[in-house]
Formats: C-alpha cells, structure tokens, sequence
C-alpha cells in the first residue's frame, strides 16, 4: 500500500472511534437521527461518485436507497432470510435498478437525463412503493416491519440495539469513503473524471464509456442501496414515505451544497440532513417577544433552498470545497515560508 | 508497409456531402499531410478514422483489419491516438493526470483493485507517473505536471494534447491544426518538435494544419482536400506546385500569380504563416479627429495584472494593428476597452466621453464593437436570429439585408444554425453582427485563427472596405503580415505593455523594428532550434538515423537513398520495410 492509503485508513479508524463515541448517552431520538444520518450520508455518497466524479446527474438516488430498505425488508420479514443477507440482496437490487437507469444516460447528458431520472424516481414513488402489484416487494399497506434481527450474532434491534446497527453502519461509511478517496486518485477514477470533463477525448484515449457509465450507475445505486438496506434496522419498518421524490431532490441539493465532489461532504450532508429538521421541529416553538411561534418541517425545506442559492453565489465549490481551498492556501503560506528557507541549497 | 488503409470513404450530413470516395495510404513511419480550404472535410476524415462519426461509403483498415464496428475506444486501443482542434482536455485534472488517463485505459487494471490500492494498481500507478513525466521532458513541458489542464494558455493545452496522445503508445497520432493561435517562432518549435516525436516514439502520423510552412516542412506526402474529394497528392514540392492545389488554396488567381511563378508565391505564403500578400488598397483616409484614446491603462485577472500603462489611440476611419508574441497583452487591452474585465486604473475616452469601467453594453451602444477571439457566436442558433438578435440588443441602424449584401455567402445560410458553419462563415457571422449596429470602431480580435488564406485574404479586403466607409478598425493579429498590409499603423505589444509605435508601411519596409523587439529575447532560441532542425535535416528520417547507428555499410545506404528517391518514397519507410523483409 501506499503512503497515502495508511493515512487515509488511519484517519478512517480515528473517525470511526470518535463518530461512534458521538451518540452514546444521548436519548433514543437522537440515535435514531444519528443511524439516519449514516443511510442519507450513503445517499450522498453515491452521488459523489455518480455526479462528483462522472459528471452524470440523478435525482433518483432515494429511489435506490428505497429498493435497498425494501430489498433487505422483504428478505427479513418476508422471506424470514439473516439481515446479511437482506443487506445483500437489497444492494443488488439497487444495483441491477442503477445499470437499468445507467442505459439512458449512454445516450442523455445533463437536463434531459435530470428530467428522466426524476421520471423514475416518480414512478418508484407511485406505482411500485405505494402499489398493491408490488405487495410482495414491499410487504403491503403497512410495510415490512422487523424485529430481533442479527448481524453475524451481534443484536442489531431497533428498539434496544440501535447503537450496535448505528456501529456497523459508521464502519461501512468509513471503509466505503476511504475506498472512494482511493479511487478518486487512481486509474478508474480518473476515467470516471475524464468522461464528466470531456466524453469525446475519453473515448478516443481508449476509455469505454458504455461499461463505466453503467458502472458509476451501479456502484452508485449499489452504494445508495447499502444505506438504504440498514433502515428498516433503523426504523424496526419499511415506509415509502422516507424515499419519496423529494428525498431524492433533496439528496441531490445538499449534496451540491455541501460540494458534490468531495467525500466528506457526504458525512456533513447526512448529518445535516437527518439532524436539523428533528431540532428544528423538537425546540423550534415557543414563545418569542409574546407571540407563538412554530417552526415546521416546511421551513428546512425553504432554508435548504435558500441555503443552496448563497451557496451557488458564495461558494461554488460547496461547503467543503470552499474549506478544503482555504486548508489549501493555508498550507501553501505555512510551505512557501519553509521553502524559502530550504531553498539557498 | 501500409499501415492505415482509406478505401472510397463517404460521408453525407443530411444533404451535405463532406466527404466523398476519398482513399488515402499512410506507410508506417510516414508523417503525412492534410491540407484543404476552410470545410474541406479535413476534420470529418480524422472523426471517421478515430470513430466519432460512422462513414455512410468505404471502408478504413489499420494494420490490415477493418475498422467498421470497432468504437472510439477500441480504436484507441489497438493504436491510434488524436488531438482535437477545439481542444478536449480534461480540465478538473492535472496536466499528469492527463497523461496517466490513457495509459492505463489501455492497460488492465480494475476499479476495485484500485479503490482497495492493491500492489498492482499501486506499480501501475508508478510507473504511468514516470512515463508520464518523460513525456513532458521530451516535450518541454517539465514544470508543468501538476497544474491543471483548464488553467493553461491555449498554446501549452495543445502541447499536452499532444503528450496525452502520445502516452497511450499509439502507433499512429492524428494531429487536427497543431499549430492553431501559435506565431511564427512556436511554430517553427512545434516543428521540430514533431519529428523529435517521431524519432523518440516511432508514431506514424497524419497532421491537419492550416500552417503551410509546418505542413509543408514536416510531412513526407501530403494530400490536399478540397469539398469533400482528394484534389491531389505527392510530396511537398509536388502539391506546392500543383496548378489546382493552388487555385483551391489561395482562390482564383490573381494577376501576379499567374504571371510569376506560383511555387514562389505559396512558399511565401507559407512562410508568412499561410498568409496572402497584400492586395491594392486605397490611400488611407487623412487621419481624422482622435476617436479612442487610452492612456496610462492597467487591468489583469484576479491577483494577476496583465496589461500596465498602456496607451494607445485610434483616429477616425483609420485601421491600427496591435501586434505580438503570445500572452503580451493584446487581448486583455481589447477586453479592458470594451468593458469586458474592468480597468484597474487609467483612462478610456471614447467619442468624447471616458468609458473605463462602463458596462460593456453601454459601450457597444455607443458604437465600439468588439468581436472576441473565438468570435463569441451561440451555436445553436441561426444566422438570422444571430443577426436578429443582435439588432435588437444594439440598436441596428442597418436592416440586416444590408449585412448580407456584405456577405453574400449569409445569404444562403439564413437558416442554418451557426455551429455547423465552417470557422470562415462563422467569422462573417460575427463581423456581420457588429457591423449591423454600424459601428464608429471595431475591435477584432485573432480574425484569422484557423482560417483558410483564401477566407483571410476576403476577411481582410472585408476590412479595408469598412475603413472606407469611415469605420475606425483596431485589429489583434498572430499573423503581422497581414495585419500590417491592411494597417496604416501599428502598436507592438511586449510583456503587458506596448514597447513601440510605427506606421504600418515603415514596418513593412524595416523587418528589423519587428524581429527585433516582436520575437525578443525568443529571437536567439528559435535561431538555436533552427540551427537544430536544419542539422536534423540532412537525415529528417528517423529510421535511418537508427540504420546509421547500426553502422550500415555507405554503399547499402546510398543504395537505399537512391532507391527511395527512384521510387519517390521515404528513405525511412522503405528502410524499415526491408528490415521487416529481411527479419521475416
């Protein structure tokens, strides 16, 4: 290995240990946001390497999450399999889902491609979460709903283990986002980089397009289904309402808030997507200068829009775009003075 | 050996034919020469050979196999590489990066041993790193690495173009226009660096270009293109001299070319970067009242200041050149004058009224026009709702019918959208454009970049007839040939600043106020790699430089040079050919 993959597991273990002491002693609530946080940080993370990456746009990256939740559900509870196995099957459902999304965008680029993702994530919303067709994928009217479930002997409960099912999650986060920093510096994804900045060139210096365009569709459903997976573990069911259309709409807008290019900015976005509506709608009430006031899930809603706007005008890069240029230049000025004293050699 | 093999090759957009039963032989080792007017189908014949664009007729073999169903990639793959004319680098990544892409795109390494960075992906990436690197040596690109493709001048991106194409270990590269927006001296670098290329990397290669003097000077065999048809073949000398080649080329022949000898003419042409001599003009108008005058004017980029105390001034219905090496700063004084990037400091008056810092609407409507380098058109929309448009957004003070009767060429292309015009119509798009709103001053910027002489010469003419209508012209030109033929007077740009004034009729006469100052210190290196190419010259096969090193008898390799030249072939070619017969 090199260098910079010790740096980059070591940072990934050091994350892990203190992310997984977070949650401890908070009450159940803010477990279950923190859990949360991991499968819409999944969510982001997908388009990191789909949008980030290969230049390909999606709004239907909760559509994949919730063919991974019900693929797990329907495995668990359905056909009383292990959750490792629902994990499994419900990624290679959101996976076959992503190489099925992936064909159009061999031929569509940009807003049209935009539109047609949106197109399915609809669909999935109406007619295959909310459809007594699908019964049998989606356990009917009430869901699937899961309880006791283990993961290689370990108690990974809803209602007694959810910290247990939170550290497995953390684990995977950690290990998928050192995988996807190694791929950013390495062949494949510099194919994926040179497809999202010019097809033409990648094409002619001998890049197939066909098969890595399906391949960040399924690498990225894959990675989007995994999250997915672990919330009827999260939640103890299975409901279309997490992964409705505006799930996905809003995956894709803090995921460019926050910088759709960058791994990290999956982990804030997860956080910040799970965390702030549950505060909002918990403390945002009361009484200000003798009026009521009430703050609505409807408001974060209106901020993550207004947040994206300033964002578009102030930091084009994103969030963590704009903290990673400043960390940059920091550096450069801490350098360029050690430079100047190395360089009369 | 042929190695690339065009049979009867056609292809039809809609009812355009660009190309039709056009075959080509390329021989393994050969530098081979493209040239044709503006929309000869140059471009259209690389596109079928990489795999952009499927042929309607005919047929491409490389290596004896039939390239028909192979896509873009697999092309690639099996050996051929191309550069683009409107560059296609990846621009969010290094210029390493760049180069590291294609090579183990053809290579077999996997995203997941990647993304675990096992041992393999980890060699892999090492030794891409190092190859990459010594590309960039060879080609003088060494500081270069890890800055990113997107923030380079124009002239540096097609030199990693090149690289990038290279380190796919192709055996054949494909060069569209290498030498598009460079002056004369890179140019003659460029030269020399293509045969160095060859040399060190054993690439056969087929090279576009609008250069004669490069094309001419670099390839083995050359073909000429003219609608689509092969209108000949043969060596330089050959083509140069070819009587059709020449009227396609320059256009009808003028009186002096008819009566002199043509091979002078397209050699001189040539020379002056495929410029044309400069036609009769009328005397110029006596100079009018000052129109714009800028003194003591900065503007830059960001940190980065460009231009710095410039001054300049344009009489009415007078013509000025601003001349100079590459990043010297002519285009950023246009844009700082035209409201483009905001002076930082001096003054802009214009007509009488100071305009620095003014909207850059507000001063086209005061009459200055400005046609950007790349000439800033929408693709996508007509010709006539490009005029429309701009009719609109400027005030036209002439219907449009008035700019076809300038371009009568428009008139025929109405309807057709802008971004499948060729490059010369779509200069005359612009040009039409900002003469609707009858500007008192036009500013154009690199008119003739990529163009044809033929489409220049008319440009220029074009030009002179403004000035004749009272239109003041300030022209930024790479080629100072015939921007001075045109000019009354000129400014020479050197680092940000303009280092001398002349009247363009005493620059013409005294080469030295130009060489000396316009190239600069670049003078002496250009001498140097001259002196190079020259010693190069008398063996410009590098396949026989490596037969010389094997200590070849004389008497075989005079026997050799004779039969090449009996057969009218390269000593290279036909060298490696009969090593390969012997080897077998």
């Amino acid at each position: 290995m090199m260098p910079g993959h010790i740096v980059r597991f070591a940072i990934a273990i050091v994350a892990f240990a203190v992310l997984a002491r977070l949650p401890v002693g908070l009450d159940g609530a803010f477990q279950f946001d923190a859990a949360l946080a991991l499968v819409w940080a999944f969510g982001i993370l997908s388009l990191v390497l789909l949008t980030g990456y290969a230049g390909q746009v999606s709004l239907c990256q909760a559509t994949f999450a919730g063919v991974g939740a019900y693929g797990a559900g329907m495995t668990v509870a359905g056909l009383h399999g292990g959750y490792l196995l629902g994990i499994v099957v419900g990624v290679l459902f959101a996976m076959v889902l992503g190489v099925l999304v992936g064909l159009p965008a061999l031929r569509l680029h940009g807003i049209t491609l935009a539109i047609v993702t949106l197109g399915i994530a609809l669909v999935f919303d109406k007619y295959v979460f909310q459809d007594h067709i699908f019964d049998w994928f989606t356990g009917g009217t009430g869901g699937w709903q899961v309880t006791g479930a283990s993961i290689l002997a370990i108690s990974v409960d809803s209602s007694k283990h959810l910290l247990a099912a939170y550290d497995i999650l953390l684990a995977l986060f950690c290990i998928t986002a050192v995988l996807m920093v190694n791929l950013h510096q390495s062949g494949a994804g510099r194919r994926f980089r040179a497809i999202r900045d010019s097809e033409v060139a990648a094409s002619t210096m001998g890049v197939n397009l066909t098969r890595y365009k399906l391949l960040a569709f399924a690498l990225s459903a894959g990675m989007a289904g995994l999250g997915g997976s672990f919330y009827p573990l999260i939640a103890g069911s299975v409901s279309p309402q997490p992964f409705w259309v505006f799930t996905s709409l809003q995956l894709a807008a803090i995921g460019v808030l926050m910088g759709v290019r960058y791994v990290p900015a999956a982990a804030l976005g997860g956080l910040f997507m799970a965390v702030v509506p549950d505060v909002l709608t918990r403390y945002g009430h009361g009484v200000f200068m003798g009026r009521l006031y009430e703050i609505s899930y409807d408001w974060f809603q209106l901020a993550v829009g207004v947040l994206l706007v300033l964002q578009l005008i102030l930091l084009p890069d994103g969030v963590w775009g704009d903290i990673r240029g400043r960390a940059a230049r920091i550096r450069d000025l801490v350098r360029g003075g050690a430079n100047k004293q190395v360089r009369p050699a | 050996m042929t190695m690339l093999r065009v049979r009867d090759l056609g292809v039809r957009f809609g009812g355009l034919v660009a190309l039709q039963d056009v075959s080509l032989d390329l021989n393994r080792g050969e530098i081979l020469g493209l040239i044709g007017p503006n929309g000869a189908g140059k471009t259209t014949l690389f596109n079928c050979i990489s795999g952009l664009i499927q042929p309607n007729d005919g047929s491409i073999f490389f290596e004896g196999r039939s390239l028909r169903f192979a896509p873009p990639d697999e092309r690639a793959r099996r050996g051929i590489a191309r550069t683009f004319q409107n560059l296609q680098l990846w621009e969010s990544m290094t210029v390493l990066e760049n180069l590291e892409l294609p090579m183990d795109a053809v290579g077999k390494r996997n995203t997941f041993s990647d993304a675990l960075g096992l041992p393999l992906s980890h060699y892999a990436e090492r030794a891409a790193g190092e190859r990459a690197r010594a590309i960039l040596h060879v080609l003088e690109l060494d500081g270069y690495g890890s800055r990113l493709a997107g923030d380079l001048p124009a002239g540096i991106q097609r030199r990693v173009e090149i690289g990038r194409a290279l380190a796919m270990r192709p055996k054949l590269v494909l060069l569209d226009e290498p030498a598009a927006g460079l002056d004369a001296g890179e140019t003659e670098r460029l030269a020399a660096l293509l045969r160095t290329v060859r040399d060190r990397f054993h690439v056969s290669m087929l090279l576009v270009d609008h250069d004669m003097s490069l094309v001419m000077r670099v390839c083995d065999y050359i073909y000429v293109l003219d609608f689509g048809k092969v209108l000949a073949r043969g060596r330089a000398a050959d083509v140069r001299s070819d009587r059709k080649v020449i009227a396609a080329y320059l256009g009808e022949a003028t009186p002096e070319l008819a009566e002199s000898s043509e091979d002078a003419t397209i050699i001189n042409a040539g020379q002056n970067g495929g410029r044309v001599p400069p036609t009769e003009r009328a005397e110029p108008a006596s100079p009018g009242e000052p129109l714009l005058e800028v003194s003591s004017l900065a503007a830059g980029y960001g940190h980065l200041e460009v231009i710095r105390d410039v001054n300049l001034m344009v009489r009415a219905g007078e013509v000025v050149a601003c001349i100079g090496a590459n990043g010297a700063g002519k285009t950023s004084t246009l844009r700082a004058i035209s409201g483009v990037i905001h002076p930082r400091s001096g003054r802009v008056v214009f007509d009488g009224h100071d305009i620095a810092g003014a909207s850059p609407e507000r001063i086209a409507r005061m009459g200055l026009a400005h046609i950007p380098e790349g000439r800033g058109l929408f693709p996508n929309m007509s010709v006539e709702d490009t005029l429309r448009l701009a009719g609109d957004s400027t005030g036209a003070r002439v219907p449009m019918e008035a700019a076809f009767d300038v371009f009568p060429r428009l008139k025929q292309r109405r309807h057709q959208a802008v971004g499948t015009l060729s490059g010369g119509e779509q200069q005359m798009v612009a040009m039409a454009r900002a003469i609707l709103a009858r500007p008192r001053l036009l500013m154009i910027d690199e008119m003739s970049q990529g163009l044809a002489p033929t489409i220049v010469r008319q440009l220029f003419q074009m030009i002179d007839a403004f000035r004749q209508q009272g239109t003041a012209v300030l022209l930024v030109e790479q080629f100072v040939e015939s921007a001075l033929g045109v000019a009354d007077r000129a400014y020479i740009f050197e680092h940000g600043t303009i280092a001398h004034e002349a009247a363009a009729a005493e620059l013409r006469r005294d080469r030295n106020l130009i060489s000396g100052s316009y190239l600069g210190s670049g003078a002496a290196e250009t001498n140097a790699i001259e002196v190079a190419a020259n010693g190069n010259g008398h063996k410009p096969h590098p396949e026989l430089m490596e037969i010389v090193s094997m200590r070849v008898p004389p008497e075989v390799k005079r026997a050799l040079e004779e039969r090449a030249d009996r057969e009218g072939r390269p000593v290279g070619a036909l060298a490696l050919e009969l090593l390969e017969e012997v080897k077998r």
